[in-house]
């Protein structure tokens, strides 16, 4: 039959149900082996959605970008993922395409350009965008396609990421795959606007609607999109419609959908209406399409058979891929001597905070093309709040440099998927505090990218955050220490400067690591520290930590501008006779308990101080390791001293009171030396 | 290569499974898709197909609860 008439080339046509078999297949051997026992994972089915991925197979390779979801098994199937590599992942085996570390929901294979799939609804959108960043910056074609459910439409991460993608004309496709559930709420219980593709216009980019169960229809819609998108006219979100025709999770009879609705939808479904339209047209025999069918069946069955002989990924590979080094994960009994920066340039010039930030970067961005600048307010003539950026984008432009919405979770995702391509992005988030309407893109997905891809992927970002804490009058939002919500995610880097000299050295190292790190910089610091600081690029190393000013009857261990308030507690100690030696941990991961134990193990006293809130803060871990590791050498336990437990308060009698400030310090240690 | 039968975990809250009935005796050759045994869950009743085609080997008698994951059955 003619292309006229079905609307689709019939060669197309047989390809899109190609790989409709396959997925039909892979689907069906999942819901056979869980039902039965055969095997056992988590399993969100997409029976009824085949028809998408399968006709954007035949409209992108691999060289295009792809994130989906949990439910995603159809897109990575159709995407190219190898099957047995797919299997052995969901099974947690060592075959695996991600050393099964990530199992189904978290599939990551760079080869096909299924790039990151992530389990928390709607959080792939935001990475989507920097993997596009990456191609339109490197002057390739490539599209990225980022899937998810109508249920993701609702979640404020889609919205800040179409918003970012509109305004910086992005090329990516938000392919919103609409089964009419949102796990197991259906429309209209979530919203009063199912109108999803009209979302994309309010935000001034294109939106299409499209029948997500028609080949060809489909196929039509999607190669407009794809080459509008491919051609640099910037992002468009489709709505495809469709239907899951199974419950959310698992293989369980526990569908809210009715009788009714289920045979409305396997009425409609697409695998059988398009096998019946390649026999009505003559495209295909019943032998040919019995052929293809039992041709996909073997391959899903040897697949599965080779992924149930690859052995379970041993607990010996728990530490593996956590970083790209093994020895920076905090371990009993594991406390590796690094080595410190040694001599540092000879030429300096005298800078505050904020210039030797700057000249970081500068440095990072003249060496590197790849290093870009992205938050709110970054760009000049401001040069950032805080002025870390002064020039840059005047001199660089603003793709270098560039200002974003108020949308930290945009900020971030950005980065990561921008870092994933390999890009090195520095992403600035002002205060720490703001990380709570971002934190899902670091701790879940920056964070333990590498882990959950088994190093198939990683994400070389920088993050850049401010603390108000100290500086009085920031109020309870803008004041706050939070280092400890991220040293207790595995997978981030956390550094925090406490002069000038290290502020920049330890950003250089951060920017030109291959794992994200958080680098913390304190106002206080900012704008009241000034030091001779070294010309030209040198790195403080990661996890090295500094003796400040030599002891021999207590250790103070501190960071940030807690550190300052710890050596003028050592002047005036010293005052009363007493000996303290003061070390700056400048890396609270990796942490360098070498440097600290020798301190310690030489004065027999620590106090670990902090301006985080003393309870369940990094004080409490550095003291139990001590405690443990050094008992019977120590002539008394190691104490820490934290901020009080309760916000930040805005009156200044009760700030300065509610964190460690020199009085309390010294009193803390004169206590420490009576036990 | 054989195919180890357990109590099939079939959504996330499932713990146990009764094994209410095997349909097939224990050494009787089955096909893919025959109806093998009944599991009764907190829930519902179901019947369970032979992932693959062979010969059935009982390794758990009938009218007892399992937990998820217990081997109960071989096909060879």
């Amino acid at each position: 039959m003619a292309e006229s008439n079905l609307g689709i080339e019939p060669e197309v046509l047989k390809a899109i149900y190609g790989q409709m078999a396959r997925i039909r297949a892979v689907d069906k051997a999942i819901q056979a082996g869980l039902s039965a026992g055969k095997f056992m994972f988590t399993y969100w089915p997409m029976t009824g959605q085949e028809c998408i991925p399968a006709t954007i197979s035949q409209l992108t390779t691999e060289r295009d970008y792809m994130i989906t979801t949990y439910r995603g098994i159809h897109d990575q199937v159709a995407k190219g993922v190898d099957l047995y590599g797919m299997f052995a992942e969901a099974l947690g085996r060592e075959g695996g395409v991600n050393k099964g570390k990530g199992g189904s929901p978290h599939i990551s294979d760079p080869s096909s350009g299924s790039m990151v799939t992530t389990a928390i609804v709607g959080a792939g959108a935001p990475i989507a965008n920097g993997l596009a960043i990456s191609a339109k910056e490197r002057g390739e074609d490539r599209v990225t396609i980022v899937n998810f459910g109508d249920g993701a439409t609702s979640i404020g991460a889609v919205h800040e990421a179409m918003n970012l993608a509109g305004a910086w004309q992005l090329p990516v496709i938000f392919m919103c795959q609409n089964n009419q559930w949102g796990e197991y709420t259906e429309i209209p219980t979530y919203t009063a606007s199912p109108n999803f593709y009209g979302r994309a216009e309010a935000l001034g980019f294109k939106g299409v609607k499209l029948d997500g169960n028609d080949p060809a229809a489909f196929y039509k819609g999607m190669k407009e999109v794809i080459d509008h998108v491919r051609a640099g006219k910037g992002p468009v979100f489709v709505e495809a419609v469709t239907y899951r025709i199974g419950p959310h999770a698992g293989v369980g009879e526990n569908y809210n959908c009715t009788k009714e609705a289920l045979a409305a939808a396997k009425e409609r479904a697409p695998v059988e209406k398009t096998r019946a339209l390649l026999l009505e047209a003559g495209i295909c025999t019943e032998d040919e399409l019995t052929g293809l069918e039992a041709a996909a069946k073997s391959e899903v069955e040897d697949a599965i058979e080779r992924a149930l002989a690859s052995p379970v990924t041993p607990a010996t590979e728990t530490v593996v891929d956590v970083f790209a080094d093994v020895d920076s994960v905090p371990k009993r009994g594991n406390y590796p001597v690094r080595a410190a920066e040694g001599e540092l340039p000879g030429e300096t010039k005298t800078m505050s905070m904020v210039e030797a930030v700057l000249d970081a970067q500068t440095l990072a961005m003249d060496a590197n093309p790849e290093v870009f600048i992205l938050g709110e307010d970054v760009g000049d003539p401001q040069g950032g709040v805080f002025g870390t950026n002064k020039g840059l984008q005047t001199r660089l432009g603003d793709r270098r440099v560039r200002p974003t919405p108020i949308a930290e979770s945009a900020i971030i995702g950005a980065a990561l998927g921008s870092s994933i391509a390999g890009m090195s992005p520095i992403a600035e988030i002002m205060f720490c505090d703001f990380m709570g309407v971002c934190l899902d893109q670091i701790a879940n997905h920056a964070a333990k990218q590498r882990y959950m891809s088994g190093s198939a992927t990683h994400a070389p970002m920088t993050i850049r955050m401010q603390l108000g804490g100290g500086m009085g009058g920031f109020g309870a939002q803008h004041s706050q220490s939070l280092e400890a919500w991220l040293t207790h995610v595995p997978g981030i880097k956390v550094l925090y400067p406490s002069n000038p000299i290290d502020a920049k050295g330890l950003l250089l190292s951060a920017i030109n690591d291959p794992d994200p790190v958080v680098v913390f910089e304190s106002m206080m610091l900012l704008y009241t520290q000034k030091a001779e600081v070294p010309l030209g690029d040198y790195r403080i190393p990661l996890g090295v930590a500094k003796v400040k000013r030599e002891g021999s009857d207590v250790t103070l261990i501190s960071y940030g501008w807690e550190l300052l308030n710890c050596l003028a507690a050592a002047e005036e100690l010293a005052k009363e006779g007493i000996s303290a030696e003061v070390i700056d941990l400048r890396s609270l991961v990796p942490i360098d308990y070498h440097r600290i134990f020798e301190s310690v193990k030489k004065t027999g006293r620590a106090v670990v101080v902090h301006a985080a809130v003393e309870f369940c803060g990094l004080g409490a871990e550095i003291c139990s390791t001590i405690n443990e590791e050094l008992w019977g050498k120590l002539k008394a336990p190691a104490v820490r001293l934290g901020a009080d437990y309760a916000p930040i308060a805005y009156s200044k009698d009760i700030e300065t009171h509610q964190v460690p400030s020199l009085n309390s310090i010294v009193a803390r240690v004169r206590a420490a030396l009576k036990s | 290569m054989s195919t180890t039968l357990t109590i099939p975990k079939l959504e996330m809250s499932m713990s146990e499974g009764t094994l209410a009935e095997w349909k097939v005796e224990d050494g009787a050759e089955v096909k893919e898709g025959d109806v093998i045994y009944i599991l009764e869950t907190n829930k519902t009743s179901r019947d369970i197909e032979a992932p693959a085609a062979g010969k059935l080997i009982h390794k758990a008698p009938a009218g007892e609860t399992y937990d998820v994951g217990t081997e109960i059955g071989e096909i060879v």
